[in-house]
């Protein structure tokens, strides 16, 4: 069995959600000086 | 009594501070719940109310609890009373709410303690679920108590052992903990992520985790699931961010903050999705069986469908049994800590009662309240308090905050405050979801969720049980509130 299309649509929009939203905040947060 | 208060507690670094908060907002709720409400909510379709109560709900009022917290430097009793005294009920409704959580989260814990002690022997055999009956000594019904099981007792005592010695030193103690507590779980989860994605049928059952059911989307208990998911595991609306929050330095990011932690909880949750749906797509398949066909509910998930699929496994059940139990644990321990935290705060900041003696307390009564849910119903009583704890109390808490900190105090300030001290910049749309959008949301689902069980009760449980074990706890801690709310202070009562 393949996944549907849909479903790799939502792993694709959640995956760049979440984990390219944590990754873009935690270079943030590196970048920043601020404790 | 008044001992070590006057020194004020700090987070040891930004990293001590974001690694505890995210500990706290991952617990069971991302491996035990959300796989479970998401099954139970159309599988994929839920993903979609929940990023959006994630980003409408969960990170803007996290950022809200955290400004609180880290512009009144107190508990949450002491930060309400500081926005208007005739408010101190609030903050002491919103830490009396994750201690009523801690009562129950622990015996799950306990369970799993048990269970990462039997995955040595694979003990539960090939049939998971006469061993749980076996193990909880389940009575079938909430009307029979049934008797205490002393696994469960004896786990019960190792959880809140622990609580106490990880709390009772402060928040140095706390960030120590969480440096091995926080990533351990997270490896542990990938590995068994890894190992589930390899078996034959995880495909399927990905997918039914994965695609989404649109027509789902129309059922407003789904959005209700969503909004107490986040509230319940984000750790908003319970006190405990804005207790967190209070241990920060004067300089220390809000809002970019916020940002990590949710995204972080929300991110374990889903990599948990994976892990979980993996191994029931591989149960369904090696038992021919379909999803659907699999009946998994609450704790079934966990404790009979994971186990039974453990047992099937080729190689190295044994390991993967335990690694499955530990990120549990290690998962769950920093929420369990973290529910207690806010009324030791409460305790510690009013009457000055050393953080030692209000951790003891506060441990000795949470265990023995705690036994309750020991006995043979105890699984029955604890899902009908979870039920109206989480879908009641933190949605009223959520709303009730809005309300005080949108309409009856100026919201721009905590704006300002978290802008002053933060890198990103949030703008007034946050003013206008505090304000109007969040309590609109959860005043609507509010309104339904009564109105759906009192015409449909909680799985037709017999009405004195649902208004014992659900309804009057929840008005039970209201009241309390205000009864500690006029309890004198210290000096005044001197």
């Amino acid at each position: 069995m393949e996944l549907p299309l849909s479903a790799i649509a939502m792993l694709i929009f959640g995956s760049v959600v979440l984990y390219g939203g944590l990754a873009y905040f935690l270079y943030r947060a590196m970048k920043s000086k601020r404790i | 009594m008044v001992d070590n208060i006057a020194k004020k507690e700090y987070w040891n670094s930004r990293f001590a501070f974001v690694m505890a908060a995210i500990g706290s907002a991952v617990g069971l709720g991302n491996v035990w719940r959300f796989p479970f409400i998401c099954y139970e909510n159309g599988g994929g379709a839920f993903l979609i109310p929940y990023f959006v109560a994630l980003f409408t709900a969960g990170i803007p009022l996290m950022i809200l609890e955290f400004s609180i917290g880290h512009w009144a430097r107190g508990s949450p009793p002491e930060a309400f009373k500081k926005i208007g005294k005739k408010w101190e009920w609030a903050g002491w409704w919103a830490v009396l709410v994750p201690f009523i959580i801690a009562l129950y989260y622990v015996v799950v814990m306990a369970w799993c303690f048990s269970y990462m002690i039997y995955s040595i022997d694979l003990r539960w055999g090939s049939n998971a679920n006469i061993f749980f009956k076996n193990f909880l000594g389940d009575t079938g019904t909430p009307e029979i108590f049934g008797s205490i099981s002393l696994p469960v007792v004896f786990g019960l005592i190792v959880i809140w052992l622990f609580v106490f010695v990880i709390l009772y030193k402060g928040v140095k103690r706390i960030g120590k903990i969480v440096a091995i507590t926080v990533p351990l779980p997270t490896i542990l989860l990938i590995i068994l992520t890894i190992r589930g994605l390899t078996l034959p049928g995880a495909i399927e059952g990905i997918s039914y985790y994965l695609t989404p059911n649109f027509s789902r989307l129309t059922d407003v208990n789904v959005w209700l699931a969503a909004y107490a998911q986040i509230f319940f595991s984000l750790g908003v609306a319970q006190g405990i961010m804005i207790t967190y929050a209070s241990f920060l330095k004067k300089k220390s990011d809000i809002t970019n903050n916020a940002f990590i932690i949710s995204l972080a909880d929300a991110g374990t949750s889903f990599l948990a999705g994976f892990t979980v749906f993996s191994v029931v797509g591989y149960l369904a398949s090696s038992q021919g069986l379909g999803i659907t066909e699999l009946g998994i509910g609450g704790p079934t998930l966990t404790f009979i469908t994971y186990p039974t699929a453990i047992s099937l496994l080729p190689v190295a059940a044994s390991f993967f049994g335990m690694i499955f139990y530990i990120a549990l644990l290690t998962f769950g321990i920093d929420s369990a800590f973290s529910m207690v935290e806010p009324i030791v705060s409460g305790l510690n900041g009013k009457w000055k009662i050393s953080k030692a003696k209000a951790t003891g307390f506060i441990c000795v009564i949470g265990l023995l309240i705690s036994l309750v849910f020991t006995a043979g119903s105890g699984l029955y009583w604890l899902d009908i308090v979870d039920h109206f704890i989480a879908n009641f109390g933190l949605v009223m808490i959520g709303l009730v905050e809005c309300l005080i900190l949108g309409w009856m105090y100026s919201i721009y300030k905590f704006r300002e405050h978290a802008n002053k001290t933060s890198e990103i910049k949030i703008g007034i749309w946050w003013d206008y979801l505090i304000k109007y959008i969040i309590p609109s949301i959860l005043l609507i689902l509010l309104v339904i969720a009564v109105f759906d069980n009192i015409t449909n009760p909680y799985l037709n449980h017999p009405w004195w049980v649902i208004i014992f074990g659900g309804v009057s706890p929840c008005i039970t801690i209201f009241l309390l509130s205000f009864v500690l709310m006029k309890i004198k202070k210290h000096r005044e009562a001197v």
